[in-house]
């Protein structure tokens, strides 16, 4: 029981922070229809950020979300307007390839600044300590606030999404671009604010990784996946549909842990001999699947 | 018959294109002549086999507009196959490469027929995902040596076997692939111009005009895509017999997937000669940027920096390709 409860927790946990890196591609993608590749080296960034800034200014890995999301912000803009606003003219297929052009870009920029070996935070207030919450859950305290800090940044876009007219502006451009054309929202804009907005939350969700994950130049791939898995699990466009898939996704990485609480359960030997754990990212590209092929809209999307 | 008139008759280009072709056909039949060099040889045999993965994503990809980026998982079906068999069973190549084209159609069946029914980005990103799933699948395969992959020895096989395809030298691998990218050529050029390929550029033009002059648009794509698979997945098998050594992580990655696709689009997706001009630029710049830069000490990753720096400026400045500034420079003249 304490396995399977754990799991959950730490699913939940890691969940929250995915939701965060997903949001962003699930805004870009809601106002103009591209998929980008490249969002999962945005994070790298990000991480690359948060533990560059925290070795250099001695500062806690925790604090440097600030400077993370600044990072993101001109990093999104900049890519609008040097890259994205010339591919959004051609056809899909160069909009694809183009993305992932970036991504490979921005991969191998990293690899020739940073090197290819791996890189951890070891120092920091919450490094090393957890919390034993009873019923055998121990939490990492950077895992927990890194959670906490993801719920925050979220809280944060719904409200600039739903409560501000910069926010209305921005939904209106997603729905019809042209006809907030006509009433005078500046779309080209907007579009530059969506990838601001992007890079901002997924930079930040690297910063919050950045304290419990390794980082190299080629995580990115692992996490655009995934990303893609939880929106499209959401639904394409959808910000809350983001979070509750999130959560999901987080859970469904941690299926080997409930897998082991199942072995011991039941006690079979074949189950023992599954090498789940090496398997512990291809459900999440399963369920992408699954999800794709039996409801293509998503739990929560609207944009066919 | 008929069939065979359709494919040698290439009477729709111009003439000078013609006499083009047949420069480059010349060159390539006595390039091992007077070809000394061995990283040469290699990197025309790259660009050969890349030539016929990018015909065979033509196919769907280009003609039909299905743009798929998990090509990688059939190369990696037809290898496997290929190599399994001949290092389990001593099967030798020319049975095993049909049965492993035959798996590959089956699994292209299996994954193809439910993602059809998804348009543009979602198809794309689908088959990313079964890619890597059947990646990481044959990650812990034991059978097809999971993640150490599997290494055909040379050293069992009296070299030159044609039955088994194991050569000492690259002449013997560099004609027989030549004479299927010729025949692929041929059989492309039948393709375009055969019911199915008038079917799928209407598709690609408008898929419910297409469906409403009774066109079953479902099968047309799944068809199409298993002639992609039965070509990809017949490089995958010569790849086993000509690289030797086979890892998931070469064989099945999204990067070469990726490559695939962009080499069609960089020649012109969706015209007989854009995947041939993709991979002879490509390939080339490829190989060659890999050895001049990336062994300068210090310097990591500055080939596939450029590299990318060409994906990102034809997407964004020119995506209908080489062949599309061609015919547009073209135009211009006859105007």
């Amino acid at each position: 029981m304490d396995i399977l409860v754990g799991s959950i927790a730490a699913g939940i946990l890691i969940g929250m922070v995915l939701a965060l890196m997903a949001l962003g591609l699930t805004i870009i993608f809601g106002m103009m229809d591209i998929v980008n590749f490249a969002h999962g080296e945005f994070l790298m960034i990000g991480m690359y950020t948060g533990l560059l800034t925290a070795q250099t200014t001695g500062m806690d890995p925790l604090f440097t979300l600030p400077v993370a999301a600044a990072v993101g912000f001109l990093l999104g803009v900049i890519c609008y307007y040097g890259f994205i606003m010339f591919l959004l003219r051609g056809p899909m297929v160069a909009q694809l390839l183009g993305t992932f052009g970036l991504m490979l870009f921005l991969r191998n920029l990293a690899l020739l600044f940073f090197g290819p070996q791996e890189m951890v935070v070891h120092k920091g207030i919450l490094v090393g300590k957890s919390f034993d919450m009873g019923m055998g859950i121990i939490m990492p305290a950077t895992k927990l606030a890194a959670a906490g800090l993801s719920v925050v940044a979220f809280a944060a876009v719904w409200l600039l999404m739903h409560r501000t007219k910069i926010g209305k502006a921005l939904t209106a451009t997603s729905l019809n671009a042209q006809g907030a054309r006509y009433m005078g929202i500046p779309t080209e804009r907007m579009n530059a604010l969506a990838w601001a907005i992007g890079g901002a939350t997924v930079t930040i969700a690297g910063a919050l990784l950045v304290n419990f994950w390794y980082v190299n130049p080629y995580v990115g791939i692992l996490f655009t996946m995934i990303a893609f898995a939880i929106v499209a699990l959401g639904g394409f466009g959808s910000v809350p549909g983001a979070f509750f898939a999130g959560l999901v996704v987080g859970i469904i990485m941690e299926i080997p842990g409930i897998w082991d609480f199942f072995t011991y359960t039941f006690d079979s030997d074949w189950m023992a001999e599954v090498p789940m754990t090496s398997f512990k990212y291809m459900w999440v590209y399963a369920a992408y699947f699954v999800i794709m092929v039996v409801r293509p809209r998503g739990l929560f999307g609207w944009k066919r | 018959m008929e069939a065979i008139k359709n494919a040698l008759d290439f009477s729709d280009f111009p003439r000078n294109d013609m006499i083009i072709a047949l420069f480059v056909a010349v060159f390539l039949l006595f390039f091992p002549l007077f070809s000394k060099s061995t990283f040469a040889m290699a990197t025309v045999i790259q660009f050969l086999m890349f030539s016929l993965y990018g015909m065979g994503w033509n196919t769907i990809g280009g003609y039909g507009g299905q743009v798929d980026l998990g090509k990688a998982q059939y190369v990696g079906i037809g290898a496997y196959t290929t190599a399994v068999m001949l290092i389990r069973w001593d099967i030798p190549f020319w049975f095993s490469m049909p049965i492993g084209m035959f798996f590959a159609v089956c699994w292209s069946f299996i994954i193809g027929y439910p993602l059809f029914r998804l348009k543009g980005h979602y198809f794309a990103i689908a088959t990313i995902a079964t890619s890597l799933v059947l990646k990481d699948i044959f990650e812990v395969w034991d059978l097809v040596g999971a993640s150490r992959g599997l290494e055909i020895s040379p050293i069992k096989y009296v070299p030159p076997d044609f039955l088994r395809l194991i050569f000492n030298s690259d002449i013997y691998y560099y004609y027989f692939i030549l004479v299927f990218f010729f025949i692929g050529i041929l059989y492309v050029n039948w393709f375009r111009k055969s019911r199915l390929g008038f079917q799928l550029r209407s598709i690609k033009d408008n898929e419910d005009v297409a469906r409403s002059l009774g066109i079953n648009v479902h099968w047309a794509k799944v068809k199409t895509y298993a002639i992609a698979t039965a070509f990809v997945s017949f490089v995958g098998s010569f790849h086993a017999c000509y690289i030797k050594n086979l890892e998931p992580e070469d064989t099945m990655s999204l990067d070469l997937s990726i490559l695939i696709a962009l080499m069609a689009m960089l020649g012109g997706a969706g015209s007989l000669w854009g995947p041939i001009i993709g991979a002879a630029v490509l390939i080339p710049l490829k190989t060659y940027l890999k050895e001049w830069l990336g062994a300068m000490g210090g310097l990591l990753g500055i080939d596939l920096i450029i590299y990318a720096g060409i994906i990102m400026l034809v997407s964004a400045v020119e995506p209908k390709g080489i062949w599309g500034i061609v015919q547009k420079v073209r135009r211009r003249k006859r105007a």
